[in-house]
């Protein structure tokens, strides 16, 4: 098996009056899209400022790539875009993105080179010599994006990437992720809105309160944590169904709306059982369909209501 | 350290292409010329005064003074007319006409009592009435002492004044420079230093706010250490006031070049007003310590300002959080003052040595004193001991404080972060 990417083994990290992130282990694979997930505050940001050497955890190793040293030693390998994004505001955009790329190890001219074929790919090849100011938020953040994979990253860490995006340049972001995993990176990004995690991320991991509640593949966390739910339309007749949804073997929990009913099964309950079931009890069925929780549902059952966040917190080393 | 450079380069580079840059080079120049050449520029004016002298005397005294009056530097006697009726009214159309500026009246009681009565268009030039009365006195003190039987010259050769002529000597040696060019030098770098320490430390503070706000910072400390990034930033900025303190030297010795033509563009009586300001001349030896101690007093200041900027999340947050540093500078500057005035005092001494106020009062005292090569080297070599403290105490602070935004920190968060 090869060195995951990034290895996280029991970090922690206190900031004054609280702890931001606690015991948190963590593994992320080479070439995957792994999502980390967690409500605001919950302390994904000081885990990615940790995984980049910006912070230093109190306890705990960060190993990346397989070999020692923090972020800043890799940084040639790793595109960061932070949560609050930004540029040099009276820099010309040819000028930002050379200077960024030096930054990352690249050298002066093959930097100016890069930055001009992506600036003519993404449709900016004419405002290479405009100060950022005088650039749209949208180009803006292009010009960004550019500086964040301008060195061809192995690494790509996203910090709520999505956040503040309108729904084109959300796909946009999206597609450019799909990408940038298809060449081959991995792409570490966090993100407290869940319908973005399912659709992208192969593998992730819920934290909250800086504990990890969860991690693994998608697919494994919805099996185990999602447990079995049923939705059952009836045609006319109910017969003695009722009887069948208060049997606890089969079923733990039903929204019953008369001709409509969401089940939750036992654990270990076959739904098949459950069909023979509902057949012998003479109620006439239009609809039997067993249902995939929503990652959204796994996340709300495991990190419990939202409370007000911590999210002042957080910026607060 | 390829990224030092590269931050280095931003710095410098970013800073020539702006225009405030290129102003103050401009402005510089300007300052200096006015310096030196606005006293002989308002010196000027006023010119040659053409005066007729109405001769009321009974004694022929008259003659003395006008042939007095010809034979005195930028006064011109028409002619000499005798008093009668009508003479003043049509002396007074002539000056009315502008033919001529004045015309004094004079009669025996200048003799006697001293009084005598000048007309003119314009009697409040105080240095041109002040010309008119020194001549006229002497005119009549001559006529007095000779109907005494007094030679004239025998007295004036008893009145030869004493010239004091003043030179430095400066390590053992004899300068040729005045006190009044000591002075002068040693005013000039105090103002010099004092401006430039303001003016790129505040440089250094605006560069790490706009990074701060802008948020690039965030990706800058993934791939640089903080330090280097300050260390980048306090060099870049270095560079361009090296850059800026060169354009100024070489306009300035261009301009002392052409001293000589400017000034008799300026002034018909040249040599006079010429020493109104002396230019000292500036050694290699004090360049050097002008230049190390701005470079290490810049150091110093900046590292301050970028710690004030870090615990900033505005502009105008940093700009009220500067005060207690541009406070220091301006201490700095006016106790130099004591140096200016007697630079072997105790308190020059210990302002010299002290590494905030060193970077101003060590030059001022080496321009305008007796300071051995020994002294300059432990009062730099102090300096250089602070600035490496303090610099690491701004950096600690920096570290943190670049990645905070918010509430700024108290003071005993601050000892935290030096502390961590």
């Amino acid at each position: 098996m090869p060195d995951p990417i990034v290895l996280l083994d029991h970090v922690t990290k206190r900031f004054a009056g609280h702890i931001a992130v606690d015991d948190l282990s963590l593994t992320v694979p080479r070439g995957v899209i792994y999502g980390l997930l967690g409500p605001n505050g919950a302390g994904k940001t000081t885990t990615i400022r940790m995984i980049l050497d910006i912070l230093q955890p109190d306890s705990g190793t960060v190993r990346l790539f397989g070999e020692p040293g923090g972020g800043r030693a890799h940084a040639e390998r790793i595109g960061y875009l932070p949560e609050e994004r930004g540029l040099y505001r009276k820099m010309r955009v040819l000028d930002v993105l050379v200077f960024l790329g030096e930054m990352k190890g690249v050298d002066r001219r093959r930097a100016r080179e890069r930055a001009g074929e992506w600036l003519e790919r993404l449709g900016l090849a004419d405002w290479r010599l405009r100060r950022v100011d005088e650039l749209s938020k949208g180009m803006q953040q292009k010009v960004q994006f550019i500086s964040t994979i301008l060195h061809d990253p192995a690494l790509v860490v996203l910090d709520e990437a999505f956040a503040g995006l309108d729904p084109v340049n959300a796909q946009g972001m999206k597609d450019t992720v799909l990408e940038l995993r298809g060449r081959g990176a991995t792409i570490l990004f966090s993100t407290h809105i869940m319908e973005q995690a399912e659709k992208l991320c192969e593998q992730l991991c819920i934290i909250a309160r800086g504990r990890k509640l969860v991690d693994g593949t998608l697919n494994d966390i919805k099996r185990t944590h999602g447990g079995q739910h049923l939705v059952v339309g009836f045609d006319g007749s109910t017969g003695t169904a009722a009887q069948v949804f208060a049997d606890p073997r089969l079923v733990t929990k039903v929204d019953n709306y008369g001709q409509y009913a969401e089940l939750e099964l036992a654990s270990g309950a076959d739904p098949q059982e459950v069909l023979r079931q509902l057949v012998a009890s003479g109620a006439r069925l239009s609809r039997f369909e067993l249902q995939e929780a929503s990652l959204h549902k796994i996340f709300i059952d495991l990190v419990g209501p939202v409370r007000g966040d911590a999210r002042a917190d957080e910026d607060r080393p | 350290m390829s990224k030092v450079g590269a931050v280095i380069r931003r710095e410098f580079v970013e800073r020539v292409r702006r225009r405030s840059f290129w102003v103050m080079a401009m402005l510089g120049p300007v300052f200096f010329a006015a310096i030196f050449l606005a006293p002989l520029w308002f010196a000027r004016g006023g010119g040659l005064k053409r005066i007729a002298v109405v001769d009321r005397t009974t004694t022929g005294f008259g003659v003395a003074v006008a042939v007095g009056l010809e034979s005195t530097r930028g006064i011109f006697v028409v002619r000499r007319i005798l008093g009668g009726p009508g003479v003043e009214d049509s002396l007074a159309r002539e000056v009315g006409a502008r033919h001529i500026d004045g015309f004094l009246l004079v009669s025996d009681s200048l003799f006697e009592t001293g009084a005598v009565e000048y007309r003119a268009s314009n009697v409040s030039s105080l240095e041109d009435i002040a010309l008119l009365r020194q001549s006229l006195g002497r005119v009549a003190e001559n006529a007095r002492l000779e109907r005494a039987g007094v030679n004239p010259g025998v007295v004036a050769r008893a009145q030869v004044p004493v010239t004091l002529r003043t030179n430095k000597i400066t390590r053992g040696r004899v300068t040729g420079e005045s006190a009044g060019q000591s002075f002068a030098l040693a005013y000039f770098m105090m103002v010099t230093l004092y401006i430039a320490l303001l003016l790129y430390g505040v440089q250094v503070m605006g560069s790490v706010i706009d990074e701060k706000t802008s948020r690039v910072v965030e990706v800058l400390v993934s791939s640089i250490r903080p330090f280097q990034l300050l260390l980048g930033k306090v060099l870049g900025v270095g560079a361009v006031s090296l850059l800026q303190f060169l354009i100024w030297g070489v306009a300035a010795s261009a301009l002392i070049g052409r001293r000589a033509v400017l000034e008799g563009q300026l002034t018909d009586r040249g040599q006079d007003v010429g020493q109104v300001f002396q230019l000292p001349h500036v050694s290699l030896a004090t360049g050097v310590v002008f230049i190390a101690f701005f470079l290490g007093g810049f150091a110093l200041y900046s590292a301050m300002f970028a710690a004030v900027a870090a615990i900033s999340s505005t502009e105008q947050e940093a700009r009220q959080t500067q005060t207690p540093v541009t406070v220091l500078i301006m201490l700095a500057f006016f106790s130099s003052f004591a140096t200016l005035a007697n630079p072997e005092s105790r308190l020059a001494l210990a302002l010299s040595l002290v590494p905030f106020t060193s970077p101003i009062a060590m030059p001022a005292r080496w321009a305008a004193g007796n300071v051995s090569g020994i002294d300059v080297a432990i009062s730099f070599a102090l300096l250089m001991l602070g600035t490496v403290a303090v610099t690491w105490v701004a950096a600690r602070i920096y570290r943190v404080g670049i990645l905070m935004t918010g509430k700024r920190p108290s003071i005993r968060e601050l000892v935290r972060w030096v502390r961590a």
